[in-house]
């Protein structure tokens, strides 16, 4: 097996969460993986998707594929951006000339607790946080790609982790890409159902493996002034015993 | 009525259906699975009673019909005194004869159950395990035999228990009981709503109780 | 921006926002929750079944001409009348017409979205005809002047109290109670002398199933078996994509959907009707008449994407997992048919440009997708409407307009990293002046229920450029 994964890191992340794709090395570095980061990536082209704008979408999906293409394994921590390469990309790129390297990337592509269960096979990346913590299941990470268990199975094996399970841990925090803009009434409801439940189970942190969700949600927190924070499931790997 | 319209619009429906058929669906047909869907069927009568008391019905087990008489008497006995309505069938008639004698009866051979009848006696095509159901038809007494009075009393034997829905929808099929009659009904329990607060109430528009009387000898 | 979609989002925003309101649907979706799950363990195999029942409904559409027609002969053949409506109109007029000329003075109905969906309730109405609906909850809707709320629960938006006072002004002024069952005992009784003067009895169908010829109904409170058992005539109002090619498909189909529909093993009354009263059966009406309704149905056909939406069974699953349902409710929605499948059917049925909106009013979290016991997916379908409206043009041009500077940006990695840079540093400039969250906030509609968003200095790419990529730890 390659020893080198290339980072795939959503531009979201790139500019407004670094610190996420900072914990994703670590932990890969950690756990002995050479980190490759190709620097023409972009976007993968979800907003447009996500609002009708396919055509838009498509060439930014193109661009993805030429920057990649050489990648032998790709590991992106967002689960939204990670089905947009696995599920939609050979919809979207049905009638593309690349229609063949899409679906041959969509298959080494993978979301980060994806990669370090089923490709790594690791569950135990000698992690300790020393908080208690409750796992939102984000709706692309667990419908699409099917994650229900690994997030959990990293967690359990973190030292010094509490894990408080949240009621309708399954349900949309209400983010949605342009929803949250479109809708921002709905979308800030269905938040602020999300921190009750988050508040209810008393934890200090919320996690899951969508960075999206987490800025949502994180927002909402932060309105309400509530005492739990969000954090992304690779910053709680990231950190080691002192 | 308007025969013009309705050949001509049924015409254009049909010609857009069959138009819109040539074009092919994208997603590929799913596959064939013949993955068992519902339990096993271990102890019939046991789960058909089982299933009974979760529909909110009452199902007692009889040894001959004058067991099953003295059932049926205890049961007028618990209801308001009124007439009861009572498919014309020969087993049936000599339970009442037993059970009710002089109280006054309406025969399906009559008509249809009257709006104040206090219950109604009926025998069943089959009565199905899975769903803890009985089958009726418009043999049975007709359509409001089984749903116009606030009981409905059914007179059944071991030997009409048949394993699941298939089962008792092949047999509806294959006897072509829906050509015989106009009307079929798999009834699991009795009239319920949960339209106010999701709150349960038993005995909406139908009957509040649904009887089953059980007997192992033959009716 | 359509009238619809304007009215959606103010109703949305005041729903949302209702937490009275919130408390009521959250109250009622966890009973059925509850209820659901625990009929779904019941199943042995519950994934297997929804295959089954995917397979049947494609098998069933596929062939909808050949199954329809075999259907409406066996109907014809005992006696009974099919009707084919191309649309609302015309259906209602075959009903109108119908009870004029055979003086129906009173009609009892049991519960039908189609019949909803047509309007057919007031075409009656004007018509000088009396129409009670049967169902308890359509009644109270009804009382109130409101359409369903919902399409299996149709008042799940109201509580007992409300319903009391209601029967108070509308019904009869002793009311002494709120509590449910006697709540139904008034509705009951007032009702029976509907069901037994009524000379026509106007049901839906939750299947027509080809092989039998034969209309199945399921109801639980039993009106449907009343409205079809009393009255002289007897009209069935129906889609049609309702159809099953044989009689033993119900087997998986009645209980996947009361399962579906309520968590219930199978409906109390699940009905199967060919035809008019045959000789000597004891009652049932003289008249049988089936109208199928196309109403837009048969182009969707064409569709070959959205083929499927015709799947549907209207069990009502996709709406009570729906996150967005469950905080707008189902009146929000201003169609027939509310959440999900509303969503996605409505467009079609009415119109992409006054509908369209509904397409976007999803977070596209694919619950719907996960619940539907025939398998559409949902979800996927707005996207596909989404995707759709955009190339129609029925989108802004402001829209149209970011997107392509979007793309512009995301072909030209350096354009890409320039962008953010100044997009970070010139929030960050205005967050320091106080003015998140003014007029001149670009995030204004994100900060106004939302803190900012973290504005770092460097994005990551700036990071791993300055030495992060040789660094074996990072830092």
């Amino acid at each position: 097996m390659s020893r080198t994964v290339s980072l795939f890191v959503p531009c979201f992340i790139d500019q407004l969460l670094p610190e996420i794709a900072v914990d994703t090395v670590t932990v890969l570095r950690r756990i002995g993986y050479e980190v490759d980061f190709p620097e023409d990536q972009t976007c993968c082209g979800q907003p447009a998707f996500n609002t009708g704008y396919w055509n838009e979408a498509r060439p930014c999906a193109e661009h993805f594929i030429r920057v990649f293409r050489n990648a032998e394994v790709i590991v992106c921590p967002s689960g939204s951006c990670t089905t947009m390469v696995r599920k939609f990309y050979p919809e979207l790129l049905a009638n593309s000339p690349l229609l063949k390297e899409a679906k041959a990337i969509a298959a080494r592509t993978f979301e980060f607790s994806e990669f370090l269960v089923k490709v790594a096979e690791r569950t135990d990346v000698g992690a300790y946080f020393p908080h208690t913590v409750t796992y939102h299941a984000s709706c692309h990470g667990l419908r699409e790609l099917g994650l229900r268990d690994e997030p959990r199975q990293l967690l359990a094996k973190v030292d010094s982790l509490r894990l408080i399970e949240i009621a309708r841990f399954d349900e949309c925090c209400g983010f949605g890409g342009t929803f949250a803009a479109k809708f921002a009434d709905i979308s800030a409801a269905m938040g602020n159902s999300k921190a009750e439940n988050i508040a209810a189970t008393a934890a200090e942190f919320v996690t899951a493996i969508d960075p999206s969700c987490l800025l949502h949600v994180q927002g909402i927190l932060g309105k309400r002034k509530a005492t739990a924070r969000a954090i992304h499931l690779a910053g709680i790997l990231a950190q080691e015993k002192p | 009525m308007a025969r013009q319209t309705e050949s001509s619009s049924r015409d254009s429906i049909l010609g857009r259906i069959r138009a819109g058929l040539r074009v092919v669906p994208h997603s590929a047909p799913p596959e064939e699975s013949e993955r068992p869907i519902f339990e096993d069927i271990n102890n019939p009568l046991e789960r058909f009673q089982g299933e009974c008391v979760a529909n909110l019905m009452e199902c007692t087990l009889t040894a001959d019909l004058a067991a099953s008489a003295r059932q049926l008497a205890t049961v007028l006995q618990s209801l308001p005194s009124g007439s009861i309505f009572v498919q014309d069938d020969p087993a049936l008639r000599r339970l009442i004869d037993i059970a009710a004698p002089g109280r006054a009866i309406r025969w399906s051979s009559e008509g249809a159950p009257e709006e104040s009848s206090q219950a109604t006696v009926t025998r069943a095509e089959a009565l199905i395990v899975q769903t803890g159901s009985i089958l009726v038809t418009g043999s049975c007494g007709g359509r409001g035999a089984s749903i116009v009075a606030p009981c409905h009393i059914v007179l059944a034997t071991m030997d009409q228990l048949v394993p699941d829905l298939t089962t008792a929808l092949r047999r509806v099929s294959q006897q072509q009981l829906l050509n015989s009659n106009s009307f079929a009904c798999v009834i699991s329990g009795s009239s319920r709503t949960a339209d106010i607060e999701k709150i349960l109430v038993q005995g909406a528009h139908g009957p509040r109780r649904l009887v089953v009387i059980l007997q192992s000898g033959p009716a | 921006m359509s009238s619809a979609a304007a009215q959606f989002l103010r109703d949305a925003a005041e729903k949302s926002a209702d937490l009275a309101h919130r408390e009521i649907i959250r109250r009622g979706m966890e009973s059925y929750d509850t209820a659901h799950l625990k009929g779904r363990a019941r199943i042995k195999d519950w994934e297997a079944a929804r295959e089954k029942c995917q397979q049947i409904k494609r098998q069933a559409i596929n062939h909808l001409d050949r199954y329809l027609v075999q259907f409406e002969q066996q109907v014809i053949a005992r006696g009974g009348h099919v009707f084919w409506a191309e649309d609302s109109e015309q259906a209602c007029s075959y009903v109108k017409n119908l009870a004029t000329q055979r003086g129906v003075k009173t009609v009892v109905k049991s519960k039908s979205m189609v019949t909803e969906e047509i309007h057919l309730g007031p075409v009656l109405e004007k018509a000088g005809i009396k129409v009670w609906e049967t169902d308890f909850g359509e009644f109270i809707v009804q009382l109130r002047g409101e359409a369903p709320y919902h399409i299996v629960t149709p008042c799940m938006h109201l509580k007992r109290d409300q319903i009391a006072n209601l029967f108070r002004e509308k019904l009869d002024k002793n009311i002494e109670s709120d509590d449910p069952a006697y709540l139904m005992t008034v509705a009951r009784r007032i009702l029976r002398q509907a069901f037994f003067s009524a000379e026509m009895g106007i049901s839906g169908a939750n299947f027509l199933v080809a092989d039998a010829g034969v209309v199945a109904i399921n109801t639980n409170e039993g009106n449907g078996r009343l409205c079809t058992s009393i009255p002289r005539i007897h009209v069935v109002v129906t889609g049609i994509e309702k159809v099953l090619p044989r009689l033993e498909d119900l087997a998986v189909f009645w209980p996947v959907l009361a399962t579906s529909g309520t968590g219930q093993g199978i409906t109390t009354y699940s009905t199967l009707i060919g035809g008019p009263r045959r000789p000597g059966e004891a009652d049932g009406p003289e008249e049988f008449h089936v109208v199928l309704v196309d109403n837009g149905r048969s182009r969707l056909l064409a569709n070959p994407e959205q083929r499927e939406v015709l799947h549907c069974i209207r069990c009502g699953a996709c709406l009570n997992i729906c996150p967005v349902f469950r905080h707008i409710g189902g009146h929000t929605y201003g169609t027939t048919y509310p959440g999900p499948i509303g969503s996605v059917l409505t467009p079609h049925l009415a119109g992409l440009a006054e509908f369209k909106h509904l397409s976007y009013a999803s977070s596209l979290c694919g619950a719907c997708s996960s619940v539907c016991p025939v398998k559409i997916n949902l979800h996927h379908h707005l996207l596909q409407n989404r995707r759709d409206a955009t190339e129609a043009g029925a989108t802004k041009s402001s829209e149209r307009f970011v997107f392509s500077m979007w793309r512009r940006a995301m072909l030209h990695p350096r354009i890409y990293a320039f962008g953010g840079w100044s997009m970070r540093k010139g929030l960050r400039l205005l967050y320091g002046l106080g003015l998140a969250g003014s007029a001149l906030d670009p995030m204004q509609v994100w900060n106004r229920h939302r803190s900012p968003v973290p504005l770092p200095s460097k994005s990551f790419r700036a990071r791993w450029r300055n030495g992060f990529n040789t660094n074996g730890k990072a830092n």
